[in-house]
């Protein structure tokens, strides 16, 4: 299969490489970039572990191509801390135990990323929902609500101080 | 996985035609979709071929049609086909047929269907929760040529009966319809799609 | 180098060791994405191995045909069990005394089972190649119903025990049996039985699931053709027995091979045995000296690797007409699939069932399991089972239950009335097991008063005499107790090597320290409640104490981690191997003081000289000594190993209330309100605990509410993937209330039992429980799992309760 070069901005660098039309995202980034983040727990995109960020958007990486992403930007959990200083939704899931094992942990924390920003001020059912794209096996989720529940808040004194 | 199928299909055909064409297990095979008759193997024993396209996947089933029964008089054809494709799909279908003449009208007939269909492998494991539905498909695309093709044989003979006019708004073609070289199963599934929705909306599909 | 002048609490705090909810060590790498998995790893010139699958579940294999597949650019290798056959590797032997093949020899005997590897440049090559195999089978007539597989004329699966009349664990009574284990005492049962006032009996099955944890099986292969080492990196909860598995199997020194867990996503009993997939991918790298890389895609995972519980189970209960338990009695049927791979102790394979006595002092009692075989994916114990434990506590709990119902008796009442006493801990069951130490009465007790047991009830009766009621309110109770901690060698070995686990622990010159033992975390937080263990034993701060596992060449040889065994094994040797430490100390911090060791307290963090407050020496002073200037007839340096082999299991216990409302409209359930008490001993880090407790009831939710594995009668599995294997998201997942109560093991060093197998062995029959109670005043007494929305809505149509 010829190989075709695309442009991608991924975490703030951009990225030319040569892929095949066929190769997934999920894979070039953790094959070609060598940003292992972003997980593989299923091949019917229930699961989640994939999830990044494009262009502002939750994406599951295992169901999007790489040639997709020509021109576009796309942000990983590598990405989310800023000079050393970590995001608060990384903070939370720290302080509030929101996880375990750590598979779900990155695609959890680019979806919360996303969600807070859809929705600053959020409900417990709303994180609940606006979660549920994404699976965990360990936690029972009741700390992730938790988690984002405190970067929620952190996000808010953020803003309100900023 | 085990598929149970018990149909009856009213056809605008006589039964003598419909019959004709039910015996002869080579021109049957030719109005289902992707399927042939490859090579006779003995009298009644047939090897055979199904394409089923889904998508970019194609699964090519090579088996074999053994006829196990055909009683004219009845116009019950019994068959046992099996195949297997190299993907790892498998079908076993006994299938009984029999054509029973329209007590109300001599132009017209009923094609009664009984199979039980055992498929294994990925099919199965995959296309389970929609076999019955598809099959269902399968046979009315089946059906619809089925009769197409008995209607462009030749009427039967006055004898013993009326003549069988071509009634004004029943299709004669001149030749045997033009079937599909494959069976194309996302064409199938879109049909279904579309069948649910319109089930929805209280249309018949 | 003298700490600042602090108090006993502050110092304490600074610890942070046994019993602090401290935050989590390991976290910072998996929050900032770099965590190290399987699939992570990346080696110089790794090659990637797919897998050819059986698409029938019983067949002949006629042929099979690689030129497509080796004509591909980019594969390397296609290899089949005629390749493995030289090296005698083509079949296996399992943990539970059978043999499984590795790659399907003529046969095949479960679908999706594993026919032949190929070997190419990378994944989508690998897989395209997959495609290109060409197999012909003879399908043959499959059985999926063991009890169908036990009558005469029924299909014979393992052809290759053709004639073996002894099995691994006794007599074979027919081509599909593969054993039949008993415990307890039948002729005291029986009698119990005879002259009984009061016996119930019910038959259940606990049905086939799956742990299905996020991160799939994998493993990197690689060996070193010029060393003659091999290296696996491999995703397992036992890699010391892995070691010496592949040690014994490749005929490579044990000292040559290295074998790695990293970090893990989720074990849950799933990671624990060896399966053909690692064995093909070492083959391969041996074969090729090329690391070779081998992770499984979901599907493969549901289909092929270890799945849980398939118990038919019938279960009897004697009794007074006021409840008294006078004996029990049960059967099973246990369906192993096509071979027994079980993960159990070798002289149990039924694992530690018979714990189906619980909570209750039952004078007579007896068990006895059959093990059959089916043409379905190998295995039976996994999924925080604990051995078997979860199929032993739904079991009793139901029967209980059952008893309850026909006597008109209180659930909450007749459990109480069982119990064994406080008093009477150690206790002895019918069944040989002593249980350690228990309080199910005050357990009991506090869960009724928090949840307004007497309240609910009314409330239950009130909807119950309203015929328009728009839901059916069920209260489940359980109280449990479960056994783990495996276990004492005399009786428990894995493929012979004794049940025992280690620790060594190293403290450094300038007072930090390194400790490393033979279990191996999958998100239980060993990092921290390890530390958290040597902070409290040694006054170090548990922030600078390194733990380690998971590495053969460098960890003590342990049995891994699974059955909640962890904190009472190699909690005890760390402990046991921090009190070595500790003595030698205090020697050194009494010559140092220039006291007797006698005069001298330990306060946190350091010896004090006693009724002098000034005098006193941190551990981080004696360590310094230890290394600069030892005292005579003591060596230099601060170190201790210990190997412990517990004196017992220990037997944590809990009290599960669930409250939930069934729609009768639509048969979806709601689940109200779920109490969970669990009492596992002395309690490392609470907030930890709590985290795993979650995650437990939140599995056995799944189990209880959705989760199945259904196969056809042909043996296709339906449902192999997560569009149809119930994982629960956060917005199915109910809110968890926990609780505690504290009774320690006396025979455990820091008092500890384990946990985090209870939340799943406890609540799954608590949610049945609840769904039955639902129906109880229609006489339901059982309802199988799943208890899904149609399969209740079908129970509520066939009793005339639907809306």
């Amino acid at each position: 299969m010829a190989k075709k070069l695309i442009s991608v901005t991924v975490n703030g660098r951009v990225q030319e490489k040569a892929v095949e039309p066929r190769t997934l995202l999920i894979h070039f980034l953790r094959e070609e970039l060598n940003l292992t983040g972003a997980h593989i727990g299923c091949e019917t995109s229930h699961c989640g572990a994939c999830t990044v960020d494009i262009d502002g958007q939750s994406i599951k990486s295992c169901t999007h191509l790489a040639v997709q992403c020509e021109g576009s930007e796309v942000l990983t959990v590598e990405g989310l801390a800023q000079a050393g200083v970590l995001h608060a939704v990384q903070e939370g899931f720290y302080k509030e135990h929101g996880l375990q094992c750590g598979f779900c942990t990155p695609g959890m924390l680019m979806r919360a990323y996303r969600f807070l920003q859809e929705n600053p001020k959020p409900s417990e059912d709303e994180i609940r929902m606006g979660m549920s794209g994404n699976l965990c096996r360990c936690t029972g989720y009741q700390n992730i609500i938790k988690a984002v529940q405190y970067a929620a808040k952190k996000l808010q004194e953020q803003a309100a101080t900023a | 996985m085990e598929v149970k199928l018990d149909k009856q299909y009213p056809l605008d055909v006589d039964a003598t035609r419909a019959w004709q064409l039910l015996a002869d297990l080579k021109a049957v095979a030719g109005c289902m979709p992707g399927a042939e008759i490859t090579e006779q193997l003995a009298e009644g024993s047939y090897k055979g071929a199904v394409k089923v396209k889904v998508g970019p996947a194609v699964a090519q089933f090579a088996g074999q049609v053994d006829v196990l029964e055909i009683v004219p008089a009845e116009r019950k054809m019994v068959m046992l086909g099996k195949g297997a494709d190299k993907g790892g799909s498998s079908a076993t279908m006994n299938l009984t047929a029999v054509i029973t003449p329209d007590a109300a009208n001599p132009a017209h007939c009923v094609l009664n269907g009984t199979a039980a269909v055992i498929v294994n492998g990925k099919f199965a494991q995959f296309g389970g929760r929609m076999m019955v539905q598809v099959s269902d498909m399968i046979l009315a695309q089946f059906v619809e040529n089925f009769r197409q093709t008995a209607l462009s044989l030749p009427a039967p003979a006055a004898a013993g009966g009326a003549a069988p006019a071509a009634s004004a708004d029943a299709p004669a073609p001149a030749a045997p319809p033009k079937v599909a070289g494959e069976l194309n199963g996302l064409a199938i599934f879109w049909a279904l799609v579309k069948g649910w929705f319109a089930g929805l909306f209280g249309k018949r599909a | 180098m003298n700490a600042p002048a602090q108090t006993a609490e502050a110092r304490e705090l600074a610890l942070a060791g046994m019993g602090a909810s401290r935050l989590r060590k390991e976290d910072a790498r998996f929050i900032q994405g770099k965590g190290n998995y399987v699939d992570d790893i990346k080696m110089a010139g790794m090659l990637h191995m797919d897998i050819v699958r059986a698409p029938v579940a019983h067949a002949r294999i006629k042929k099979i045909n690689k030129e497509a597949a080796l004509a591909m650019p980019g594969v390397h290798a296609v290899l089949t069990a005629e390749d493995l056959k030289p090296l005698k590797l083509h079949w296996m032997p399992t943990l539970a005394g059978d043999v499984q093949a590795v790659l399907a020899d003529g046969k095949v005997h479960f679908q999706m089972q594993e026919v032949a590897i190929v070997i190419a440049d990378d994944r989508y090559i690998a897989a395209d190649a997959v495609e290109a195999v060409e197999v012909e089978y003879e399908e043959l007539e499959a059985v999926v119903d063991p009890y169908a597989a036990l009558q005469p004329g029924a299909p014979v699966i393992r052809e290759d025990l053709a004639g073996k009349t002894e099995g691994a664990h006794g007599k074979r009574e027919h081509h599909n049996h593969i054993f039949t284990w008993d415990a307890g005492d039948k002729a005291a049962a029986d009698a119990a039985f005879a002259n009984a006032p009061v016996t119930v009996t019910q038959h259940m099955h606990y049905p086939r699931v799956h742990p299905c944890p996020l991160e799939t099986c994998g493993c990197v292969a690689s060996f070193d053709p010029i060393r003659g080492e091999l290296t696996t990196y491999i995703t397992s909860q036992a890699p010391h027995v892995v070691r010496t598995v592949v040690s014994m199997l490749s005929g490579i020194p044990e000292s040559k091979v290295r074998i790695v867990s990293p970090d893990i996503g989720g074990g849950f009993g799933n990671k624990v045995g060896v399966y053909p997939g690692y064995v093909c991918a070492i083959v391969a790298s041996i074969v090729l000296g090329r690391p070779v890389k081998w992770v499984e895609d979901r599907i493969e995972n549901i289909s092929s690797t270890a799945f849980a519980r398939d118990y038919h189970m019938d279960g009897e209960l004697a009794a007074t007409p006021d409840g008294k338990i006078l004996g029990l009695r049960v059967n099973v049927v246990a369906d192993h699939g096509a071979f027994d791979a079980c993960a159990d102790p070798t002289k149990f394979p039924a694992g530690l069932f018979h714990i189906c006595s619980g909570s209750y002092d039952i004078p007579a009692a007896h068990c006895s399991v059959k093990g059959v075989y089916t043409n379905k994916t190998p295995g039976g114990v996994a999924y925080r089972c604990s051995f078997r434990v979860t199929e032993a506590v739904y079991l009793i709990e139901r029967m209980v239950d059952v008893l309850a119902q026909k006597l008109n008796m209180d659930k909450a009442e007749i459990r109480a009335k069982n119990f064994i006493q406080k008093e009477q801990f150690p206790y002895t069951s019918a069944f040989g097991f002593e249980y350690d130490s228990g309080d199910y009465q005050t357990a009991l007790t506090k869960v009724l008063d928090a949840v307004d047991y007497k309240a609910l009830r009314a409330e239950q009766a009130a909807k119950r005499a309203d015929p328009n009621s728009p839901t059916l309110m069920g209260i489940g109770l359980v109280t449990f107790t479960e056994v783990v901690g495996a276990g004492p060698s005399k009786i428990c070995d894995i493929l012979g090597v004794g049940m025992f686990d280690s620790c060594e622990i190293r403290v450094h010159p300038t007072g930090s320290a390194i400790a490393r033992m033979g279990t191996i975390t999958q998100g239980q937080g060993h990092q921290t409640t390890y530390a958290q263990i040597i902070a409290t034993e040694l006054g170090i701060a548990s922030e600078v104490i390194q733990v380690e596992e998971g590495d053969t060449s460098t960890a003590p040889y342990g049995l891994g981690t699974y059955g909640s065994r962890s904190t009472p094994v190699a909690g005890a040797a760390i402990a046991m191997a921090a009190r070595k430490i500790h003595a030698k100390a205090r020697k050194i911090a009494a010559h140092m003081l220039e006291v007797n060791e006698a005069d001298l307290d330990w306060e946190v963090d350091r010896f004090k000289v006693k009724g002098d407050d000034s005098k006193f020496k941190t551990m981080a002073e004696v360590a310094w000594q230890a290394y600069h200037q030892p005292p005579a007839g003591l060596e230099p340096g601060l170190e201790a190993v210990h190997y412990y082999d517990p004196p017992n299991f220990t037997y944590p216990f809990g009290i599960y209330l669930c409250v939930l409302d069934i729609d009768r409209a639509t048969g979806e359930t709601k689940v109200r309100r779920f109490y969970a008490l669990d009492d596992c001993g002395t309690r490392i880090n609470p907030m930890i605990i709590e985290g795993q407790i979650h995650g437990g009831l939140t599995e056995g939710f799944a189990v209880a509410m959705g989760q199945q594995m259904p196969y056809d009668a042909q043996g296709n599995l339906l449902g192999n993937t997560l569009m149809d294997y119930f994982l629960p998201t956060a917005v199915e997942t109910p809110k968890w209330e926990t609780d505690h109560t504290v009774t320690p093991s006396p025979h455990h060093p820091i008092g500890a039992k384990g946990v985090a197998e209870s939340p799943h062995v406890g609540s799954i029959p608590t949610f049945t429980a609840a769904i039955v109670d639902a129906f109880a005043h229609k006489g339901v007494t059982h309802l199988d799992m799943p208890h899904s929305a149609f399969r209740v809505w079908k129970t509520l149509k066939q009793l005339d309760l639907a809306l």
